[in-house]
Formats: C-alpha cells, sequence, structure tokens
C-alpha cells in the first residue's frame, strides 16, 4: 500500500497576509520568536524564510493597477505567503552528506533532526534560500510539511488555519487539478497576470516541478522567488569532468618533478 | 462589464510628497536589536518608494554560507596535502630526492589529519562528525569528499609509517590517488551550489584549487632547506601550479558575459579586498622566483608569498560568496537571461 503524495497549492490572489499561517506554524512547531524587528518599509516584518521560520508572508506593494481592478490611483497590493517547495529534485537532499535529508512517503523533504550534524552544505545548496542552520542548536531546519500531523492523517498547521484557503493541502494530483481550474477561472475573470509557479516538470525543469506550488500575480522575482531555479546537482558532471583534466596536469608536473632528481635508482 | 475609470477624485495625495529627498532623507534606521548572528543583512537604508518589480525590496534571495574560517583553512591544508600525496608517490624510491619525498609524505599526513578536525570545528554539532560516513551519496561533492578525506588520512599514515622502503608503493599510490580526490573535490563541492558566483564558475573552480593545490605544496616545500636537486623538482611542480593559478584567477575575473551581478561580488567588500591580496602574492611570488641567480632567501621570500596567496585565495572564494549571495539580482537575472526574457 502507497501512501498519496501530497502537497501545497498557495493561491496567492486571495491571500489576505493576515499571518495566522506564520502563527500557527511558530506554534505548532514550536518554533521561537523572531524578535521584535520592525522593517519600517512594508507590513513584512518576518523578511524571509528561516531555520525558524517555516511559513512567510510577503507583501508587495506596486505602483500597477492588477487588470479588472480599479483604483483611484495605479496601485496593487500582492501578498504571498512562501514556504519550502519541496522539490522533486531537492538541491538540499542531494547535497546532504549524512543523509539527514530523506524523501518521505508523502512526497515531502524532510530532515531528521537526529542525524543532521550541521555542516551546512543544504545551506549553499538550496536554489529557493530556504533552509538554513540554527545557530543556538548547529542543525538544519526547514519546513516539514507537518510530517507529524501528516502522520496522524491531519493537515498541516497552516493550512488548516488558513482563512481563506490560500493555502490549501491535499493529494498533488488533485491539487494540480484545482489549481488548473482556478487559473481558468481567473483568465476567464480578465485577470490575465495569473499564472502558475513550479507546478510540474515543464513549468519548472530545474527542480522537476514543486511539491509546494503557487499561483502568481507578477514576476516571480517580485515575490523573492527565482524565476527559473536549478537542483545544483544538474550539471556537476562538467566540473568533476575538469577535476579529472586538471588532476592529469598535477600527475604530469609532479612525474616532472620528480625527473629533477636526475638517474633513476 | 467594465468599469469607467475615473480621472480624478479630488482627494488623493501628490506621490511626490511622499518620496523623501531632503538633506535627512539618508537617516539610517537604528535596529531594535542587534542583529544576531547577521546570516542574513538587513537592509539599513529606508526606501520610501514602492518596490520594483525586479527585486523583493532588495532583500536576499538565497542564504550566505554558514561556514567559518576553519573551513577555507581546511581548503588550504587539503590542498597541500593532495598535492604532498602525488608529489610522494612519484619521488617514490628516487634516491636523491628521498629527503623531499619524506617530507611530502609528512603534509599528506598532517593535511589529512588536522583537515578533519579544521572541518568537524565547523560544524553545528561536532559530536556527530561521524556521520560524514554513514552513508555515500554520490549526488553530494561533500560526501565523496568526506570518504575520501577518510580513505586518504589512513592511507597516508601507513605511507608515513612505512617511510620510503619499496614495500611501501602500494600505500604511496592509495594515498596519492585519494590525494587526488581531496586537492580536486573542493572546487566541484562549491561549483555544485546555488550560490550564483560559485554555480557560474563550476567549471573553472576544480582547475583553481588543483592548480593552487600544485602551488601551495610547492609553497611550503620552498620554505624548507633543499638542496640543489631538490630545489629543482620543487621548483618545477611549483612553477606548473603558480602558472595554472594564475591562469585560473584571470579566468575567474572575466566569465562576466553570462553574470556581470555575481562578478561584482569579487570587487566589492572583503572578499574583494582578499581576492586581490592573493593576486598580488601570487604575481609577487613568481616575480621573486624569476629573479636570476640562486639563493635560499630569495626561495623562502617566494614560498612564502606563494602560500600567503593561497590562504588569501580561499578565504576571498568564501567572502567574495557571501557577497554574492546577498544580491538578489544576482540570483535571479542569469536565470531571467537563459529564459530569454
Amino acid at each position: 500500500m502507497t501512501t498519496t503524495i501530497t502537497g501545497f497549492f498557495t493561491d496567492t490572489s486571495v491571500c489576505i497576509g493576515c499571518k495566522a499561517c506564520e502563527v500557527a506554524c511558530k506554534q505548532w512547531n514550536q518554533l521561537p520568536a523572531d524578535g521584535d524587528f520592525f522593517s519600517g518599509r512594508s507590513y513584512d516584518n518576518t523578511i524571509h524564510l528561516e531555520a525558524t521560520t517555516w511559513r512567510h508572508v510577503a507583501f508587495v506593494e506596486r505602483g500597477v493597477s492588477l487588470s479588472r481592478q480599479s483604483t483611484a490611483r495605479p496601485f496593487s497590493w500582492l501578498l504571498m505567503s512562501d514556504v519550502c517547495k519541496h522539490c522533486e529534485r531537492a538541491g538540499c537532499l542531494e547535497a546532504c552528506p549524512t543523509g539527514a535529508i530523506v524523501r518521505t512517503e508523502f512526497g515531502s523533504v524532510y530532515v531528521q533532526p537526529d542525524v543532521c550534524n550541521g555542516c551546512g552544505y543544504c545551506v549553499v545548496c538550496c536554489p529557493f534560500g530556504v533552509i538554513n542552520r540554527r545557530e543556538d542548536d548547529g542543525r538544519a531546519w526547514k519546513c516539514t510539511l507537518c510530517y507529524d500531523r501528516q502522520k496522524d492523517g491531519m493537515e498541516p498547521a497552516c493550512a488548516k488555519t488558513c482563512p481563506t484557503d490560500s493555502i490549501t493541502f491535499g493529494p498533488l494530483e488533485e491539487l494540480k487539478e484545482k489549481a488548473k481550474k482556478r487559473l481558468e477561472e481567473l483568465h476567464r475573470r480578465g485577470v490575465t497576470e495569473a499564472y502558475l509557479y513550479g507546478m510540474n516538470d515543464e513549468d519548472q525543469p530545474g527542480t522537476e516541478g514543486l511539491h509546494a506550488f503557487f499561483l502568481l500575480l507578477d514576476r516571480p522575482e517580485a515575490y523573492n522567488l527565482p524565476p527559473a531555479p536549478s537542483v545544483p546537482t544538474k550539471g556537476v558532471g562538467g566540473s568533476w569532468g575538469m577535476m579529472a583534466l586538471g588532476l592529469a596536469g598535477m600527475v604530469a608536473a609532479a612525474v616532472a618533478a620528480s625527473r629533477a632528481g636526475g638517474e633513476k635508482r | 462589464m467594465i468599469h469607467a475609470r475615473k480621472e480624478t477624485t479630488g482627494r488623493e495625495m501628490e506621490e511626490e510628497f511622499a518620496v523623501l529627498t531632503g538633506e535627512a532623507a539618508g537617516q539610517r534606521l537604528r535596529q531594535a536589536e542587534p542583529d544576531a548572528g547577521g546570516i542574513v543583512p538587513l537592509w539599513h537604508d529606508v526606501p520610501s518608494l514602492p518596490a520594483q518589480a525586479g527585486d523583493y525590496y532588495g532583500l536576499a534571495l538565497l542564504k550566505e554560507p554558514v561556514w567559518i574560517w576553519s573551513v577555507p583553512a581546511y581548503f588550504y591544508m587539503g590542498g597541500v596535502a593532495g598535492g604532498g600525496a602525488v608529489l610522494a608517490a612519484a619521488l617514490h624510491g628516487k634516491r636523491p630526492l628521498r629527503r623531499l619525498a619524506s617530507w611530502c609524505r609528512v603534509l599528506a599526513f598532517l593535511g589529512t589529519t588536522v583537515g578533519p578536525a579544521l572541518l568537524t570545528y565547523d560544524l553545528g554539532r561536532m559530536s556527530r562528525f561521524l556521520n560524514m560516513l554513514r552513508v555515500f551519496r554520490p549526488s553530494s561533492p561533500m560526501s565523496v569528499g568526506s570518504w575520501s578525506l577518510a580513505g586518504t588520512g589512513m592511507a597516508a599514515t601507513l605511507a608515513l609509517l612505512q617511510g620510503d622502503r619499496p614495500s611501501a608503493k602500494p600505500a604511496n599510490l592509495a594515498t596519492a590517488l585519494g590525494g587526488l580526490m581531496v586537492a580536486g573535490y573542493t572546487g566541484v563541492l562549491l561549483g555544485n551550489s546555488a550560490n550564483p558566483l560559485w554555480q557560474d564558475r563550476r567549471r573553472l573552480l576544480p582547475l583553481l584549487f588543483i592548480s593552487s593545490a600544485v602551488a601551495s605544496t610547492a609553497g611550503v616545500l620552498e620554505m624548507m632547506p633543499l638542496d640543489r636537486k631538490e630545489e629543482g623538482g620543487v621548483q618545477r611542480f611549483g612553477m606548473a601550479g603558480k602558472a595554472g593559478e594564475a591562469a585560473c584567477m584571470l579566468a575567474m575575473e572575466h566569465v562576466h558575459q553570462s553574470t556581470p551581478e555575481a562578478a561584482t561580488a569579487m570587487k566589492k567588500g572583503k572578499g574583494g579586498v582578499l581576492w586581490q591580496a592573493a593576486k598580488v602574492a601570487l604575481v609577487a611570488g613568481i616575480l621573486v622566483e624569476l629573479v636570476p641567480g640562486r639563493s635560499p632567501a630569495k626561495r623562502k621570500i617566494s614560498g612564502a608569498l606563494t602560500t600567503l596567496g593561497a590562504v588569501c585565495l580561499r578565504f576571498a572564494l568564501l567572502e567574495t560568496g557571501r557577497t554574492a549571495a546577498r544580491e538578489p539580482l544576482a540570483a535571479t537575472r542569469p536565470q531571467r537571461r537563459k529564459m530569454g526574457g
């Protein structure tokens, strides 16, 4: 019996920026508070995903109107709840030397805290800048897609609490159907900017699709998402090849050096 | 149904009034609390204009490497160990260069024992350092490197104990094979990351690390007392390494076409200074070596300069990587260009 592959579909067109997901995540996972940093430039005082912040709501304020939106001045306010993407080809997982990062039966990418030794390699290998090492505890942490809740048949805390159902959780295939329907609906209404980010292999060949994908209303960069992220492992073959070439030169240099002694024994 | 949009309501604020352009506009925001750890920088200048759709308030997209000084220090030690291991195997059984070979074996041993200690010191959980050998993961250069380092350490210890008797050849060869991996994998490791600067130079980094490993091994040996023949051997090895390192550093600076944003990180801040220092020390080392005439003092100065340059280079790579990670456009623009739009 196989478990269903689950994921998140985050529809940013209905996000109201209430940050309930941030709070629910912190509470369920018993993560420490971020302190009282005040950014002073938008309602986003969380700033970015962190080792102790697994949901982050981005607030994008633009001097451009969305289509079919009427405001006195051109203006729109885009909100998006960001999270670990649980990539199909995950940079962190492929980089982890201890085997601490695993693919769970739900298809999510999970860091086993009892194995991680805090080498920090996953931190530089995540093309989304999600995972990080905690200063106080020395291990890498990120969203677990509420592995513990899923084990008990519950949905993740952020999706459970989301008042507008911007964050939906469920079997990945169902979510994809739902996302396509929602996109059609928005396009029918004239919101032509809407598109799906990273839903499958075609959308994002670099990661071969995300288990936590998004419906966005502006370019990915506006939300601090990479437009075409790629797992670093794609293309590492060339590095190994160049290494072999360089090592041949190294051997040649050593052999040349050994000839300096003149006569052989 | 389309709404007719009103031109004005007569109540809206003039946008210009909200833009701070006066003398006091450059005020710096005092942080409510010191930025603990400072892994991701928080910007201090408050922009009062709405965000442009090129980035998200100029905030970093990627995370900076969390590695501390001991990692670049290991990069240097590992390079010397690799170079020493390969040279020791090449010199094995060459009677006139016996002393040089034994020094190389010591370098290989020291690098592969002190190196892992330095790496362990950087770990968030030092007590779990053995987890590095819990699995073997070919997709992770760090896993490949950990196994290589462990194997090379054992082989280097054996080679050191066996000395220069003929029966030590297998141990020497094993150390050299491992040493090749140890000297080269670090370049692949940095290249196999999401960091825009390292990723863009993933083909060059292995060559840079290898040539610099050769140069830094020679740099250490040049600082030792050597006779004529030994000096000849070390200089051949060193010149190959230094020439390669200079060429690679030049190439590192000139892979601009695809990522000018990341390339600027090599000129800014601490990383830029270290990179320049590495360049100056390397060139100075080469020039001193090219001065005609033989003298131990000249050779030792050249070796010291080469060593300094190699150490600076390792730290420069980490620091410039940090700078590049802070720049969101360095991550997004190259991807945009590849998408063709």
